[in-house]
């Protein structure tokens, strides 16, 4: 059984503001799956719903074998018997508890003997490390160390579904990097199901099994990550997952050929060979290769600059008036102003029509909706 | 239909309910009375029968109208007043905000000494009731052709005070000003205080001198926050009652709100409530111009400084000029005036300031009919008159706090966890709508509403319950204010996490929004109690004698002359208020200026 289902649902702000429009998503159990998009997308809307915070304008939520709400059925069920913990952005620990206070206020209220308060809360900080912390107050305390007691305040509880919403974002760098492995192992440990919600598409990638991306409050794409960076199903899917961007570059199919800035590829299966018009091509970085000595299908480009970054070598070439990124990591080191040539080497081959749909229609465009 | 009837009972959250509760009972208690008020222009009252000629009780006339803006009597009745009014609320806004922003100034942006000293300090004046000063400048300036005996000034020099100089609007600019400078010291020293250091830094890099610097980076960003004290002040010029009564009672020199006290309990009702009237136009008057002129551009002193605190500017030599004169001055207006009223109360006959005058008996003395004034009074402390009202003072300061604190909790969270919703709006609004009224017209609508039962409320007439409830709505503004700045703070998160962990509402406020907030809350209960005990014409025309308090007492003994009394009084009430509150500070960590609305 999904974890959570979302059936139809949108939340409208005033009469014609939609923050969420007809989301529909299966979220499988056991899944870290990722809300993804930019910020006012409507993941946090999202997120909030799921955890009763707010409600939908329309449509069901169901929670395991739970229906969360129903507005056909008057069905609203309260935040706390939804099953759900929440790790809030601001991580909202309360400043005028302790840690321990923070951690086992949950217990407390739903009236848990002592005992078993302070051997749950004993138990959830040593498998958090912050045993050490409990007496201190949350001011006390650096940003991964409150991320942690934020996590055990949830864990304690021991729900099913773990909700988090941009819990990193507050972490410098480095600290994100340690988090984003505990966060990983977090979930093969407690085998719980986790929502993330983040604009962080390295995030996204790194941690879930799924992501769920969304614009304006639609679903654009539902897949496992490497499918969406792989097969985007629209432009703004390409656009918005990897880094550097993916290059997108105007062209044409003509003669059962991709024509692009001079640069002259097969058409890929699934594509019919009668077609013909403009499109745009989608090549990642890592796609394209520079080469001193010219050979068939490549393109005569200048390096407008070179970027070194230690391990790889970002190249920016001009083509089609456009400027194109190129990721390298071996030799040769070109530099800025030499004549070179461009090839490109897709692994697959990213194509949208003019409206920006994918026109490779090897996976379903949202995987969520059919299931 | 069934699913909006469903959209509908599923929105009905306790917060919900309560909300429209609260929007109720300030309908009741803050709209209806503002609607009572204007109708009480338009009506012959009991007394009012044979002014106007052939006209029944309770008839619609516009003979008040008439008599206050066009009848011969008007310019006294109504245009002279106004005039005063504004003349006062102009001069003592103007030499209030120069007093503040001089003094703000120097402790914020200069190496002045003693500034600890003199920051606390300068808030003691608003502390006190606003009327000591009046009375102290009574005791010190009063003359013989008016008020029967000298004042300390012209006992000691022989020199007599002119009319002008020991009553009327001179005085009352004065002592005014003297009170409300702390708000300009507070507001435009935390304006001041938020400049961007580099900011300046910048200015200075570019070549710019420390003149040109204040003039053209410090001013224009302080200048909202000069606007806003500026207005503020004025509005409390509008409509202060206390020290135009004392000071210009006995030279029959009106304002509005004496005016109106004086129709309201004399035989002209009709004409008083023009005048309450009146004072609440003057009120949204300057409503706007705060909306049109800062609205804006408030944003401007919210900048959050960052880096290092810009460079002092020296003083030099004078520093310890500047120091002693501004103790000095601060000094002269916290323990000058409480001396002159001190001495006043140990001197057996007034006016005579000698050793042998000097008399226990205004404070611990038998009731006798010979000795001093002969008022057949036993002394202040053994006075059970006085000792009672002081203790209904005290009882009403701390219920009074008590309630309006935790109806500003309650409501602030209704309005910021519901912004955007029209019941938010709604009772933003509302709950601010007392701030307009003047308070002695608030006083006496109260009066009127509350005197007969009306439905299923029971006439409060002289109960203990009425001056709760007319406090709590006179001071509603300021604890939703510091209730809403609160919650503000908070933010939601908070509280949603203990919703998550499945705390009921009531425990989310008792064990989150409350504790969280603490000092803030009773900041925002600190000044509704100060502002009880010092209460004088909100609650004038609702006490009897079982609920006499010790401001309201204080009136009377002063109208029969009798001011060793009085300023007793108001020294046991000065020494009751300034010891709470540097309590609540040392404990609660309270401040003041927290709780005084911008």
């Amino acid at each position: 059984m999904p974890a959570i289902v979302l059936d139809g649902v949108s939340r409208l702000y005033g009469s014609n503001v939609r923050a969420v429009s007809d989301l529909s998503l299966e979220i499988p159990d056991g899944s870290f799956t990722t809300l993804l998009g930019p910020s006012g997308c409507g993941k946090t809307t999202t997120l909030r719903m799921i955890a009763g915070l707010d409600s939908p304008t329309y449509g069901t939520i169901r929670i395991g074998d739970k229906i969360a709400f129903s507005l056909e059925d008057a069905t609203s069920l309260p935040p706390s018997k939804r099953g759900l913990g929440l790790v809030f952005q601001s991580y909202a620990l309360w400043p005028h508890l302790t840690v321990a206070k923070n951690i086992s206020f949950g217990l407390e209220v739903q009236k848990v003997g002592k005992a078993e308060i302070a051997q749950r809360l004993e138990k959830v900080a040593a498998a958090l490390q912050i045993d050490q912390l409990l007496g201190r107050y949350t001011s006390e305390l650096s940003g991964g160390q409150q991320q942690r007691v934020a996590i055990a305040r949830v864990l304690i509880m021991e729900p099913s579904v773990l909700l988090l919403d941009e819990p990193l974002s507050n972490l410098d760098a480095t600290l994100r990097m340690d988090m984003r492995a505990e966060l990983k192992r977090l979930h093969n440990d407690t085998g719980a199901t986790i929502l993330y919600v983040t604009h962080d598409q390295l995030e996204a990638l790194t941690m879930s099994t799924h992501i769920a991306l969304l614009q304006n409050g639609e679903l654009q794409q539902f897949a496992p990550p490497l499918d969406v960076y792989a097969q985007p199903a629209n432009e703004f899917a390409a656009d918005f997952l990897g880094n550097p961007r993916i290059n997108l570059i105007e062209g044409r199919i003509e003669g059962g050929r991709i024509l692009c800035g001079g640069l002259d590829l097969p058409l890929p299966d699934g594509v019919s060979s009668g077609e013909s018009g403009p499109v745009k091509l989608g090549l990642r970085a890592e796609e394209l290769r520079l080469h001193r000595q010219a050979g068939p299908g490549m393109v005569p480009v200048q390096v407008t600059s070179v970027l070194p970054t230690g391990s790889d070598w970002y190249y920016q070439v001009r083509l089609n008036a456009q400027t194109i990124t190129i990721r390298q990591n071996d030799p040769p080191h070109l530099k800025e102003g030499e004549e070179v040539f461009l090839a490109a080497h897709p692994d697959t081959l990213k194509l949208f029509a003019t409206s920006g749909k994918a026109l490779v229609s090897s996976v379903p465009e949202v995987a969520g909706a059919e299931a | 239909m069934r699913t909006a009837y469903n959209r509908f009972r599923m929105s009905l959250t306790p917060q919900r309910i309560l909300s429209v509760l609260f929007i109720i009972g300030l309908g009741y208690l803050v709209i209806v009375p503002l609607f009572l008020m204007l109708r009480e222009t338009f009506i012959v009252h009991p007394l009012e029968r044979f002014q106007i000629p052939g006209s029944q009780v309770g008839e619609l006339t516009l003979a008040h109208w008439k008599r206050t803006l066009f009848s011969e009597n008007a310019y006294a009745f109504f245009y002279h007043p106004l005039l005063n009014t504004l003349k006062i609320a102009f001069g003592m806004s103007f030499l209030a905000l120069a007093i503040g922003a001089l003094l703000a100034w120097l402790v914020v942006r200069t190496d002045m000494p003693m500034k600890g000293f003199i920051a606390n300090a300068a808030i003691i004046p608003y502390i006190m009731p606003s009327w000591t000063l009046a009375l102290a400048w009574i005791t010190l300036f009063k003359n013989e052709r008016i008020g029967g005996d000298q004042g300390i000034f012209s006992a000691l020099t022989g020199i007599e005070t002119p009319d002008w100089f020991a009553y009327g609007t001179f005085p009352i600019i004065i002592t005014l000003s003297l009170h409300y400078f702390p708000f300009g010291f507070m507001l435009i020293g935390g304006a001041l205080r938020n400049i961007d250091a580099q900011l300046e830094e910048s200015a200075e890099l570019l070549g710019a001198s420390r003149p040109t610097i204040l003039r053209r980076i410090v001013m224009p960003l302080a200048l909202p926050a000069i606007f806003s004290t500026f207005l503020l002040t004025f509005s409390r010029g509008l409509g202060t009652f206390g020290t135009p009564a004392f000071l210009g009672g006995p030279v029959r020199e009106f304002v509005l709100s004496t005016s109106l006290y004086a129709n309201l309990i004399g035989q002209r009702p009709g004409i008083g409530y023009i005048a309450a009237v009146a004072m609440i136009l003057l009120g949204v008057l300057v409503l706007y111009m705060d909306h049109k002129i800062i609205g804006t551009r408030r944003s401007f002193v919210t900048i959050s400084g960052k880096g290092a605190r810009a460079g002092l500017v020296a003083l030099g030599r004078w520093r310890w000029v500047i120091a002693a004169g501004v103790v000095i001055f601060i000094l002269g207006t916290i323990v000058v005036p409480i001396c002159a009223l001190a001495i006043d109360t140990v001197m057996l006959r007034p006016g005579i300031y000698a050793w042998e005058n000097f008399t226990w008996h205004y404070w611990i003395g038998d009731a006798s009919l010979n000795i001093g004034l002969g008022t057949g009074e036993p002394g202040i402390l053994r006075n059970s008159q006085l000792m009672s009202a002081l203790g209904n003072t005290m009882k009403l300061a701390v219920v009074v706090a008590v309630v309006t604190g935790i109806l500003g909790i309650l409501v602030g969270y209704a309005i910021v966890r519901m912004r955007g919703n029209w019941i938010s709006q709604a009772l933003d609004q509302m709950s601010f709508l007392p701030y307009l009224m003047p308070s002695i017209a608030l006083g006496a609508i109260f009066l009127a509403m509350f005197a007969v039962p009306r439905g299923p409320i029971p006439s409060l007439h002289g109960s203990f319950l009425l001056l709760v409830i007319v406090c709590t709505v006179s001071y509603l503004p300021y604890a939703v204010k510091a209730g809403v700045s609160a919650m503000r703070q908070i933010g939601p998160e908070l509280e949603e996490a203990a919703l998550m962990a499945g705390a009921s509402w009531w425990t989310r406020m008792r064990r989150v929004m409350i504790p969280v907030q603490k000092s803030t809350y009773f900041s925002g209960m600190l000044l509704p109690f100060i502002s009880v005990t010092r209460e004088l014409s909100l609650l004038i025309l609702l006490v009897t004698p079982a609920t006499q308090l010790a401001t309201t007492i204080t009136l009377r003994y002063t109208d029969r002359g009798w001011y060793p009394y009085t300023n007793g009084m108001v020294l046991l009430l000065i020494i009751i208020v300034v010891t709470s509150t540097v309590i609540s500070r040392r404990v609660m960590g309270t401040n003041i200026a927290k709780g005084l609305g911008g």
